[in-house]
């Protein structure tokens, strides 16, 4: 029998989405392709997790491709579809889920937030426990967008084709959040002062 | 819910192992066959088939009784 579907490697990726509407053969490409970014995303929020990382990326991908007619192409790359797609896998995993996970995050990228929300140059292991404390009680909302910026280290570029906003409006919104953080934070220490 | 804690000698990044045990396309084509798919009606859930059925019936049995 002959094969009339084209040689997926001569195809853009515009063309291989307008394919893959068509027939799931060539949505394999779009998965090869951005399988191994999503995973490592899903992976870091989940703080390691494998197998559940394993499963949410799959869900994330069979929800990808039954939606794939859906998809409009705006300017942006395709993987930002994805990543909304994951993100919003992730957060209904975390909001189901009877039991508390924890999310482990790297020491460093920690430091960088609190550099970024000017919480003071030196940070005790004491403090450091108390500044994550004030995190775990902040909205999920607001903690999704510090994991982006800091944990997974995205620009605000992408964290823009994410939530479908503008570059400037996602800058503002982190450093909302981070305004926040640093007067809770201040709160706080002032409070244990006395 | 979420929990977070600080580590500072996990690697939070997965290895090309761990990439590639999940990465499996052949399950996910399989999967979402699976869940999109629906199953095949049987024939008597079918009403116009039903109907079908139930007049070729009666014209056999109306041919059998002119005999």
């Amino acid at each position: 029998m002959f094969n009339f579907r084209r040689h997926r490697k001569n195809l853009s990726e515009a063309e291989l989405i307008e394919l893959a509407k068509q027939d799931s053969f060539y949505f394999g490409e779009l998965y090869n392709t951005n399988f191994d970014r999503i995973f490592r995303f899903v992976f870091k929020r989940l703080g390691g997790n494998e197998e559940v990382a394993g499963d949410l990326t799959q869900q994330t991908f069979i929800k990808a491709m039954a939606n794939i007619g859906k998809y409009e192409d705006r300017g942006l790359p395709f993987c930002s579809w994805l990543y909304r797609i994951a993100q919003n896998e992730v957060s209904m995993f975390f909001r189901n889920s009877k039991n508390e996970h924890t999310v482990d995050i790297d020491a460093g990228k920690f430091k960088d937030l609190c550099d970024e929300a000017n919480l003071g140059k030196y940070m005790s292991a004491e403090d450091q426990e108390q500044l994550v404390e004030l995190l775990n009680g902040m909205e999920q909302e607001h903690l999704d967008l510090i994991e982006l910026r800091f944990f997974q280290e995205m620009s605000f570029k992408e964290i823009a084709d994410i939530y479908s906003i503008t570059e400037a409006n996602a800058k503002m919104r982190v450093y909302r959040i981070l305004e926040k953080l640093n007067k809770k934070w201040v709160d706080t220490t002032e409070r244990s002062e006395h | 819910m979420r929990k977070f804690s600080i580590k500072t000698d996990k690697n939070l990044e997965p290895t090309d192992e761990q990439i590639k045990r999940q990465k499996d396309f052949s399950r996910l084509h399989h999967d979402y066959e699976r869940l999109t798919k629906r199953g095949k009606k049987p024939i008597y859930r079918d009403p116009k088939l039903y109907l079908l059925f139930v007049i070729i019936g009666v014209i056999l049995l109306l041919l059998f009784l002119e005999k």
